[in-house]
């Protein structure tokens, strides 16, 4: 279990690293079924001009699309798959993964701004009606890698953004 | 995918739409007029929290403000910069003066002598001291103030906007008619995905700088994909709209977008645009809608599982990036049989 679960960390930090080289929050994540890769996401936040297009939602797609190939039940495929992502799921991939009955998440370091299982809100394990099952976390993975890519890019400033009114003010000075 | 057509706005849309609205009408009694109300985020919504206080009255009227200038300069209270440090009982009442927070472990009685130990204020004109339950917080509604007044005076830095929209008078009855407006397009949608086996909820986004509704969708989990609940469509439609999207809505005629005009500026996300939805969203929605950088968001309906206000209050977070103003109650009657119709399957 945890060789193998080093394996996948070790693909899920390599997509984290593609993301960063196309300008997006490097995270990076694998969905594994039956030791079989289902699904593989990076944020495409900026490519799609969407938000909620983060790993985690870019690789339910891709098991979902797995499944109608295979003809393969998803409420079966998905209580038997576990999630490796390099960073804590925020609150909405979280609540995402609930609603998916994904039981079992393997992530890396601390989703300080936005994390959903523990650091802002616990909706890993919270008591919520009508929003899918609460799953079990393992925290910890190369987290100070996924640490690393984070901080990298957080100081460069996000190109698609517009640009502040703060800042703007700033510049005319 | 939807109309890309200019003229396609609230009026426009309208008229595609009559046959249904008319027949719909013809079945239903009058809808009592609605209100939209506030909801609060969760310190705003909270009631006062209390924290001990020593306090003391003071006996001799004439050395009030020589002890206040002393306590002031000796024991500020800088954890509770709210309080106002005198407080006037009325009547024969001496007047009380507060000496300084109490901590965790308040003991029964102490003497001014052990509390006002360095000497820093002359005690003369005071009398014994007594325990006082105190706002632990600034307060940030009227509500709030209100309650916080009872305990001991309070600053209050009242947001007039909040108070206004307390009060039900933030809304002119033209910007009432095309919130409504605006919902009916939540509603409708909300109706055709029903049509289609889809769960009765709906949603639409509206740039409030223009008044154009820039993206209809409704509920697509039972058909395009489980977590396509109303809000996340919308949100996926607009970025269809600035060239981007994830997924195509070819067979639900219904999702439809508005691409923004040349010249309006490059939109970033959903950034100070206003939604509409039929129902109070779940957390992957609400959240969706905080990465999304929404402004507003109007809601029908509570629902259980609902976090703008029945569980969390995710609009509001100060430990969040972003926030944005919610308010429920519009078009309460139209949403709220949404849920109740029985779904054409």
């Amino acid at each position: 279990m945890e060789v193998a679960a080093e394996r996948w960390m070790d693909r899920a930090l390599r997509m984290a690293k593609e993301a960063l080289e196309n300008g997006e929050v490097p995270v990076g994540c694998l969905m594994v079924y039956n030791n079989e890769i289902l699904g593989k996401g990076r944020n495409e936040v900026n490519e799609t001009k969407n938000a909620t297009r983060h790993a985690e939602m870019v690789a339910i797609d891709q098991v979902l699309d797995w499944c109608h190939q295979h003809d393969k039940d998803p409420a079966e495929v998905f209580a038997h798959t576990v999630l490796y992502v390099t960073v804590e799921p925020c609150i909405m991939c979280a609540a995402a993964l609930r609603l998916m009955k994904i039981p079992l998440v393997v992530y890396g370091c601390q989703n300080e701004r936005f994390g959903g299982c523990g650091s802002v809100l616990n909706i890993s394990s919270a008591n919520l009606t009508d929003t899918g099952e609460p799953f079990q976390c393992i925290a910890g993975y190369r987290a100070e890698e996924a640490v690393d890519m984070l901080k990298t890019f957080y100081r460069q400033e996000n190109p698609n953004a517009p640009k502040s009114k703060v800042r703007k003010k700033e510049c005319h000075k | 995918m939807g109309a890309r057509d200019r003229d396609w706005g609230p009026g426009a849309g309208r008229a595609a739409m009559e046959p249904d609205c008319k027949r719909r009408k013809m079945e239903e009694p009058a809808d009592p007029p609605w209100e939209a109300l506030l909801v609060l985020p969760e310190l705003e919504s909270q009631e006062i929290e209390l924290t001990p206080a020593y306090a003391a009255p003071v006996l001799l009227r004439t050395e009030t403000s020589r002890l206040v200038r002393e306590l002031s300069a000796a024991r500020p209270l800088t954890e509770l910069p709210h309080l106002k440090r005198v407080r006037a009982q009325g009547g024969t009442q001496p007047l009380e003066v507060l000496l300084c927070p109490a901590g965790p472990l308040p003991g029964a009685s102490r003497t001014l002598a052990e509390l006002l130990p360095d000497g820093r204020v002359d005690v003369r004109g005071l009398g014994e001291p007594f325990l006082v339950q105190v706002p632990a917080r600034a307060p940030l509604t009227r509500p709030q103030f209100e309650e916080a007044a009872r305990h001991w005076p309070t600053a209050f830095h009242e947001n007039k906007r909040t108070s206004q929209a307390l009060a039900g008078r933030l809304f002119t009855p033209q910007d009432k008619a095309a919130m409504g407006a605006h919902m009916e397009h939540a509603v409708r949608a909300a109706r055709r995905g029903a049509e289609l086996g889809m769960v009765p909820a709906g949603a639409a986004v509206v740039d409030p700088a223009t008044g154009q509704v820039l993206a209809v969708g409704h509920d697509c989990r039972n058909g395009l994909h489980p977590l396509l609940h109303a809000a996340m469509v919308c949100i996926d439609l607009v970025a269809c709209g600035q060239g981007g999207g994830a997924y195509s809505y070819l067979d639900y005629p219904a999702c439809s977008f508005l691409p923004p005009l040349p010249g309006d500026g490059l939109p970033y996300i959903c950034t100070g645009y206003d939604l509409y939805l039929t129902r109070e969203p779940c957390v992957m929605c609400a959240m969706a809608l905080v990465h999304s950088r929404i402004q507003r968001v109007f809601y029908g309906v509570s629902s259980p599982h609902g976090t703008l206000g029945t569980g969390y209050r995710l609009h509001g977070r100060q430990d969040l990036n972003h926030r944005y103003e919610v308010f429920r109650g519009i078009l309460e009657g139209p949403c709220r049989r949404l849920g109740q119709e029985p779904a054409a399957r």
